[in-house]
């Protein structure tokens, strides 16, 4: 006796292919690669239990997504100060566009950082992880309207950031 | 979307890197097989847990039992065995190392009425890999004043650990400490033990501390032949993190104290054999090796990460540009023993030579030793007297005082005496400072039969 349930069919496939997409989404309402594999850790795990229900609804990464999402809403509420590892490693090796690039990427950590947790939230499930605004609605919780809103404000605040204006308008290559 | 939005999407997928390594299912299951153990405990058989001392049923005192009911008894301070244990302070095998061997096991079985292990999945690996971590929680004590209060002393956790093994993580949540047989992650609020995973150092009686870089806490695993091998744990659950294999130059050093080192640059340095290598934890690489003149004891990098520190022989401390690899300098002092247990600091070196009873801690100004200074004598503290730094101090710990001193200078700022109990004295050392400031050491009352980590409340004037 492991502790452990048995494997659902198709969860291996699911986060093979998938890891990398919710990890990046973490990062981006994180800040951090560890916090954002804590995320997506946690959201696998809530998923693994229910998971042959979510296959039925077709709709696991919709699930996960939305675990992720109200785990991070949650973090932030509590202003956390529990267990998440925070160390931050130093980018590696960086020379020539490499500066760039981790620039860029502190910019729009930066831009990010300045947004409440809910419209961080939108962003992402809005722009990066390509959800309609019923989607990111229902896995937020919230009207249609409120994510409509969210996303107006978002962006105004974005447009504002130090250099994420030069970066939406062309800018350096990941 | 408008234009705007198309533009904010692009510029998303564009700029967000690639993760550094993905999530795989196996880190789920490790993940659920903890989150299962820990429920598992907290829903004990019969409801309340009771501390029962084994093979009587009879309740125990307040305040002597173990942490953690799911490893009763065996390590906490037990009287029999600790009346028939041995603590030796003096010899090679410096000091007090042999007070983890004075307990006996971990897991045994649970107590005739006590609730059941709460262990889950581990397992036994073979000593050079990464180990599965199993999850416990149990009940946390109050916290109690020892040592008289010693700079507010206060035991959060009554277990016994190996000297010189304390670590914290960066965010000051966890402590990380070698007990016997296990690396165990201690709620640094609660001072329970929350996780543990098998580990036994490949250097028995020399310390060699847990090193916290990146997301992991890393230890060796392995220390002999051609190899020194690395295995990183997890800071939040201890699940493994991976193995490091790092090759050794010519041949490891007889008295090894102190090999394991992180950097500010966020990588791992390793002494091995006649050279330095550097190791990126997050790569699990070795990314450069300083090739030293003789066998490295024992290793420190400076706080700046642009130059490591190394002991080697009988000793010489020499250091090297980490960024060239060239030696910046050399130096000597004949006394009688290899040097160890090195730490650097702003000012200088600091380090440890002799063992045991004779065992005492030296500074050396800009890392060169015709300056040398004693800064605490032998003590017979043995490993409680390792220096460490932490909070804008270096710390002093030892059966007579409790020092913290300047790293610049390495002028002592306070110093406290250790009380004796009884007659029979009391050890602090392994000072640690989390990153919000709270301070914590090993303690160990052989009287009181008492041990564990307490938290500290040093004088200002320490904390620069």
């Amino acid at each position: 006796m492991d502790g452990r349930p048995s494997e659902p069919d198709g969860f291996r496939d699911f986060v093979e292919s998938r890891s990398n997409a919710l990890l990046r989404s973490g990062w981006l309402l994180t800040g951090d690669w560890p916090s954002a594999e804590d995320l997506v850790q946690t959201a696998l795990a809530a998923a693994w239990p229910r998971w042959d229900s979510l296959i039925r609804q077709d709709a696991p990464e919709v699930y996960v997504r939305k675990i992720m999402v109200n785990t991070f809403l949650r973090w932030r509420q509590r202003r956390w100060t529990g267990e998440i590892a925070t160390g931050r490693l130093p980018e590696l090796q960086a020379y020539g566009d490499a500066f760039a690039q981790i620039d860029a990427r502190q910019a729009l950590i930066a831009a990010l950082d300045r947004l409440p947790a809910r419209q961080r939230a939108v962003v992402v499930l809005r722009y990066f992880a390509d959800q309609t605004e019923a989607q990111t609605a229902e896995a937020m919780g919230c009207s249609v309207g409120a994510v409509k809103a969210h996303a107006s404000k978002a962006l105004a605040r974005l447009r504002d950031a130090p250099g994420l204006a030069e970066l939406m308008t062309g800018g350096v290559a990941s | 979307m408008n234009t705007e939005e198309r533009q904010l999407a692009e510029m998303l997928h564009r700029v967000t890197p690639e993760p550094p390594r993905r999530v795989t299912v196996e880190d789920i299951a490790f993940r659920l097989a903890n989150e299962a153990g820990t429920r598992e405990y907290r829903k004990p058989r019969g409801g309340r847990r009771e501390y029962r001392e084994p093979g009587t049923g009879r309740r125990g005192p307040r305040g002597r039992g173990p942490r953690n009911p799911g490893r009763p008894w065996h390590r906490g301070w037990a009287p029999a065995l600790a009346a028939a244990s041995v603590f030796v302070v003096a010899g090679v095998s410096a000091g007090a190392a042999a007070l983890v061997s004075s307990h006996q096991g971990h897991h045994a079985t649970s107590t005739a009425d006590g609730p059941p292990p709460s262990s889950v999945s581990v397992s036994s690996t073979p000593s050079t890999g990464p180990s599965q971590p199993s999850a416990s929680t149990g009940p946390t004590w109050p916290p109690e004043q020892v040592a008289g209060g010693t700079w507010g002393a206060q035991l959060i956790n009554r277990q016994a650990f190996t000297p010189g093994s304390l670590a914290v993580a960066p965010d000051g949540s966890s402590l990380y400490a070698i007990s016997q047989g296990y690396l165990d992650r201690i709620n640094a609020v609660t001072g329970e033990v929350v996780n543990e995973v098998p580990y036994t150092s490949p250097i028995p009686g020399f310390p060699n501390r847990p090193v916290v870089a990146g997301t992991a806490v890393w230890v060796l695993t392995s220390y002999s032949g051609t190899n020194a091998v690395l295995a990183g744990y997890s800071l939040s659950t201890l699940a493994p993190a991976g193995t490091v294999t790092v090759p050794v130059s010519g041949q490891l050093p007889s008295q090894p104290q102190g090999v394991l080192a992180g950097g500010s640059d966020g990588n791992l340095y390793v002494a091995a054999g006649s050279s330095v290598a550097a190791v990126n934890p997050q790569t699990r690489q070795v990314t450069k090796r300083i090739t030293v003149s003789g066998q490295v004891s024992s290793l420190a990098v400076a706080p700046g990460g642009g130059k490591v520190a190394v002991a080697v022989g009988a000793f010489q401390l020499k250091t090297y540009d980490l960024a060239t690899g060239s030696q910046l300098s050399s130096s000597s002092m004949n006394f009688g023993g290899a040097g160890g247990n090195l730490i650097a600091t702003s000012g200088g070196v600091w380090g440890t030579v002799g063992v045991g009873m004779t065992q005492r801690v030296w500074f050396a100004p800009n890392g060169d030793l015709s300056q040398v200074v004693m800064v605490s004598q032998g003590a017979g503290a043995g490993l409680y007297t390792v220096p460490t730094s932490g909070g804008g101090a270096v710390w002093l710990g030892g059966s007579h005082s409790l020092a913290c001193a300047n790293p610049d200078t390495g002028q002592v700022l306070a110093r406290t005496a250790v009380p004796t109990d009884h007659s029979i004295v009391e050890y602090f050392g392994n000072v640690t400072v989390a990153g919000h400031g709270r301070t914590y050491a090993l303690y160990q009352n052989q009287a009181a039969q008492q041990s564990g980590v307490a938290t500290l409340v040093p004088p200002a004037v320490c904390s620069g």
